[in-house]
């Protein structure tokens, strides 16, 4: 039965997926009009282009392109960029560990102190940490990210210098992998704290009221009545409860969290998928703009069907069947 | 409803509609003017910082008590009429010298246009070719003079641009920051309402036909959706906006395509829900028409919940606006919050210390959007009563 | 075993005052098959609550619980927990929802013979699955979630669960309620034969007269907080005394003759 359900979000990923290889498709060889153009250089020679066009099957009919262009996608075979002449691949690779990181850890600490926060509050009602926590959830909820970063960077960096203004590492980069680690994290600390903050009152609101409604449900009490803890209470029986749904925010928090990784790199200068898609985007660098684009689909789907796989693992009511009354 | 108009957020909202239409048309002038130096700070702050001033350079030249800091720019305009054969020299007396600006001979007409940040002129000076060659023409308080040795008639204007200008400072340009603020209204507005209105639309349209006509068509239409929401929003308007242009119109299209999934799932569960309700049965027993239901019956339902979705819709619109105006893909020639912010970032706020080129549009988005999400958070209270008083059974 | 004296229980909630037990005495022996009879506001789930210690804080308790000697209402946290499940334990109004739903059936019995009776690993899961097999469950059921289980087989694992750390006192609230009548009988059967077997004391809660009656050796009928009557099933049906246990047996009475036509 687990695995009924497990290939079932497996095929509606790989159906999302496709939805995405067409919707490229379409948008970066379809639509500009003349797909000559978003594969060849239009400053190539003629007979340079005449080989190309050749070589990438543009002469094929458009069914036939289709699929070439899918198993491309597939191979990560992405072509040249325009702007730089080097392989797209290339450049992505780069790239992706920084993006990624930037992801991972907001999305962590986010939610870390979001749900801890959280938790604090469900269990000191009426309390000031329990106000503060709210009212700090409705204010983080509704400030443009990066403006709070750029605050950020103003006051940090410049009005007291005590992070760096731009960039991913030091120019020169210094020696040895203690501090060309300990030079990437100072680099990084805004980026991703500025995430975090703008990140955890969501999270807080969000375990607070699952936390309040789940202590006061019957099976609470009998925990209580089973003479446990009050430690295990809260965080074996109720906390592991409204873990479920904890996860599926983290799902859907995915989305959320590339579109701020994006506007994080262009704000911090950060060496990341996001700026890379920025720059070829803003210089019609066809290539490279849809394999960044598909590169951060990709991120998204998988990241959701982790979540899905996982969210099932932890909640038994999803992958098994009940019986009912 | 009528207590909506009592609400602060309201109140807020409507005095900052007026500043937005009115505003522009009782600002003389036009917001891309250069009313000042480059980076100006704002009136109020920093008051050793000298205001601009403007000088008449007639026949008997000008005196200047200077006290304050040296100004930004210092610009000389104007014409001097002379003997071709004589020497016309400008000179410029400060406290611990004189330099000469310029010696000119063999025409009788000169038209002077002398700008401090030209390089021809700083070196013609001495001057060192970076930084402010003001700083130097100002070396210390005290009195200064300009006047023309051999002129027959000066016509001239000194011009010294201050390091405070307007009330929130000037940009990189040199252009009024509350000009451009005041003007950038518009674009917030129309942009987040008119997107969220056609997503609205959007959504009510495909909300209500997927839950009344069902099977087929509703099950495609919501495998759309839950791939739309799958694909990360702001790479696929980056793409969008890159491809198909910056202007107004396309941005608001591009934000709407990406905002109606939410309105739609909503209005359709309400519509599954209405339509299996005994008083619709009825209605259809009676015979009225699908047309007729549609109109008279689910849409009047759905209105309260397409309201406070609009109001909740707006500030993510606004948002989405300004990250991509951020990001510097609207058009430059558009007046928006966003795009003062990628403006600030990209031509040096930072190294200038600029904060009053950050905060203030942030602080105009960020008081946008929190009146959006008060008037659909209060719109939301409302409508839940109604709900429990509603016709469904 | 355990002695009730005038115990007041005082609930306060949106500026009004109820007595939801009002002046009790009572006492149980050890052994014994106690039926408190009462219909809903009658005071039983709170008398069942107070035992445990588990009124909502903000709730006035007065007189005496004296468990074994120890009253319970003067004891710290600390000392009540010890008391829950070891000596006391519940099987609670609606099995349906006492289950954490993300918790495997064998977990629950697994993780209070941890706590209570120091019993680990393979001998927690040993007991667990005798446990279950006592109460005719299968033992693979202790494999299952809650929300897998029937009506039925969720009031037997409940039975199983409170039955874990060999309490000395059960408490039974409304345990046969919406359940079908053949399980409701199988269900009584099973706590009589454990009460020989475990030499348990339990107090039946329910509504039902007709049904304590059955199994009970003494009745306690409560009305509105207050103990209307106390006797065996014989002489509270063929002799009741107070208005209300006059009723109730009227009724009892009138319900069978309209099931024999």
């Amino acid at each position: 039965m687990k695995n009924r359900w497990f290939w079932g979000r497996l095929l509606s990923s790989i159906g999302v997926l496709a939805a995405v290889l067409v919707l490229n498709f379409i948008l970066f060889r379809v639509m500009p009009g003349d797909a000559v153009s978003t594969i060849i250089d239009p400053n190539f020679s003629p007979e340079a282009k005449d080989r190309l066009r050749e070589l990438y099957g543009l002469d094929k009919p458009l069914l036939e392109q289709f699929f070439l262009y899918i198993k491309q996608m597939l191979t990560f075979s992405f072509g040249l960029s325009f702007l730089s002449r080097k392989p797209v691949w290339d450049e992505l690779l780069s790239r992706l560990p920084g993006t990624l990181f930037l992801m991972a850890t907001s999305m962590f600490l986010s939610s870390a102190l979001g749900i801890w926060l959280g938790i604090k509050a469900a269990l000191n009602r009426g309390k000031l940490a329990e106000r503060i926590v709210l009212r700090a959830g409705a204010v983080t909820a509704s400030f443009p990210g990066f403006f709070v970063q750029l605050v950020l960077i103003m006051l940090l960096a410049r009005t007291f210098p005590i992070f760096p203004l731009r960039g991913s590492v030091s120019i020169p980069q210094p020696v040895g992998t203690l501090s060309v680690t300990l030079d990437y994290l100072w680099h990084m600390a805004l980026p991703v704290l500025s995430l975090t903050l703008m990140g955890f009152g969501g999270w807080a609101l969000y375990v607070r009221n699952l936390m309040v409604k789940a202590l006061g449900e019957d099976f609470v009490l009998m925990a209580r009545a089973r003479g446990l803890s009050e430690n295990r209470v809260v965080y074996g029986h109720a906390f592991r409860t409204i873990l479920p749904p904890i996860l599926t925010i983290l799902l859907m928090s995915v989305p959320g969290l590339v579109s701020g990784a994006v506007i994080t790199e262009s704000v911090f200068s950060l060496h990341g998928v996001g700026t890379f898609l920025l720059e070829a985007v803003s210089g019609h660098d066809y290539p490279s703009a849809g394999a960044a684009f598909y590169m951060l689909a990709l991120i998204t789907v998988i990241s959701n069907l982790l979540a899905d796989v996982v969210y099932g693992l932890v909640d038994p009511r999803v992958r098994v069947g009940g019986r009912d009354q | 409803m009528r207590d909506i108009l009592k609400r602060k957020s309201v109140i807020m909202l409507i005095c900052i509609f007026f500043a937005g239409f009115l505003g522009p048309m009782l600002i003389s002038g036009h917001p891309s003017d250069v009313t000042g130096a480059p980076f100006a700070r704002p009136l109020w702050w920093n008051a050793k910082l000298p205001l601009s001033s403007e000088y008449v350079v007639g026949n008997s030249g000008v005196e200047i008590n200077w006290e304050k800091l040296p100004p930004e720019i210092f610009a000389l305009n104007g014409r001097i009429t002379a003997d071709p054969e004589k020497e016309v020299r400008i000179i410029w007396s400060t406290p611990v010298g004189e330099k000469t600006l310029d010696t000119l001979t063999g025409s009788d007409l000169y038209w002077i246009n002398m700008d401090g940040r030209d390089m021809i002129f700083k070196q013609k000076l001495g001057l060192p070719l970076i930084g402010k060659s003001a700083e130097h023409l100002f070396p210390m308080s005290g009195r200064y003079s300009l006047r023309t040795e051999g002129a027959m008639e000066t016509e001239l204007s000194l011009s010294l641009s201050g390091g405070r200008e307007g009330l929130l400072g000037t940009d990189q340009r040199g252009r009024d920051v509350l000009t451009l603020l005041i003007f950038g209204i518009r674009t917030s507005l129309i942009v987040g309402i008119s997107a969220t209105l056609i997503a609205s639309l959007l959504g009510l349209g495909l909300g209500l036909a997927t839950g009344y006509i069902g099977g087929l068509f509703d099950a495609f239409v919501m495998r759309i959706v839950d791939v739309l929401l799958s694909i990360p929003t702001l790479p696929i308007m980056m793409v969008l906006a890159g491809l198909w242009g910056k202007g107004l119109w396309q941005l608001v299209l591009i934000l709407s395509i990406f905002s109606w999934m939410g309105t739609a799932r909503s209005v359709r569960a309400l519509v599954l829900t209405v339509r299996e309700s005994p008083w619709v049965e009825g209605l259809r027993v009676l015979g009225a028409k699908r047309g007729y239901i549609l109109r008279r019956h689910l849409v009047p339902e759905a209105a309260p919940i397409l309201l406070a979705n609009i109001a909740l819709g707006v500030p993510g619109a606004i948002l989405a606006e300004a990250g991509l105006a951020f990001l510097g893909l609207s058009d430059p020639r558009l007046i928006s919050w966003g795009r003062m912010l990628h403006e600030a970032h990209s031509f040096g706020a930072f190294t200038e210390g600029a904060w009053w080129l950050l905060i203030p549009p942030g602080l105009g988005i960020v008081a946008l959007c929190l009146i959006f999400m008060d008037i659909g958070r209060f719109l939301e209270e409302k409508i839940d009563p109604r709900l429990g008083s509603g016709k469904n059974a | 075993m355990l002695d009730i004296r005038d115990l007041t229980v005082r609930y306060h909630s949106m500026g009004r005052t109820t007595d939801a037990v009002n002046g009790i005495s009572l006492r149980i022996d050890k052994g014994s098959f106690t039926g408190l009879v009462g219909e809903s506001g009658s005071g039983k789930s709170t008398l069942m609550t107070a035992l445990l210690g588990l009124l909502p804080p903000g709730t006035d308790v007065m007189g005496q619980i004296l468990y074994k000697g120890a009253d319970i209402i003067r004891m710290q946290e600390s000392e009540m927990r010890d008391l829950r499940w070891k000596e006391i334990s519940l099987v609670p109004q609606g099995a349906q929802n006492s289950f954490t739903p993300v918790m495997k059936i064998k977990r629950h019995i697994e993780e209070v013979l941890n706590v209570h009776s120091g019993k680990f690993g393979e001998d927690a899961e040993k007991e667990a699955a005798r446990l279950l097999e006592d109460v005719g469950l299968d033992a693979g059921i202790k494999e299952r979630y809650p929300h897998e289980l029937s009506g039925g087989q969720k009031q037997r694992a409940a039975i199983a669960l409170a039955l874990a750390c060999s309490p000395a006192l059960l408490l039974a609230d409304e345990p046969t309620t919406a359940l079908d009548v053949i399980i409701q009988a199988e269900i009584l059967e099973l706590l009589s034969g454990l009460r020989k077997s475990k030499n348990l004391s339990i107090i039946l809660v329910t509504h039902d007269l007709p049904l304590a009656a059955m199994v009970c050796d003494r009745l306690v009928v409560m009305k509105d907080g207050i103990i209307a009557e106390t006797g065996t099933p014989s002489e509270l049906v063929n002799d009741p005394r107070h208005p209300h246990t006059k009723d109730l047996v009227r009724e009892m009475f009138w319900q069978r003759d309209k099931k024999n036509g």
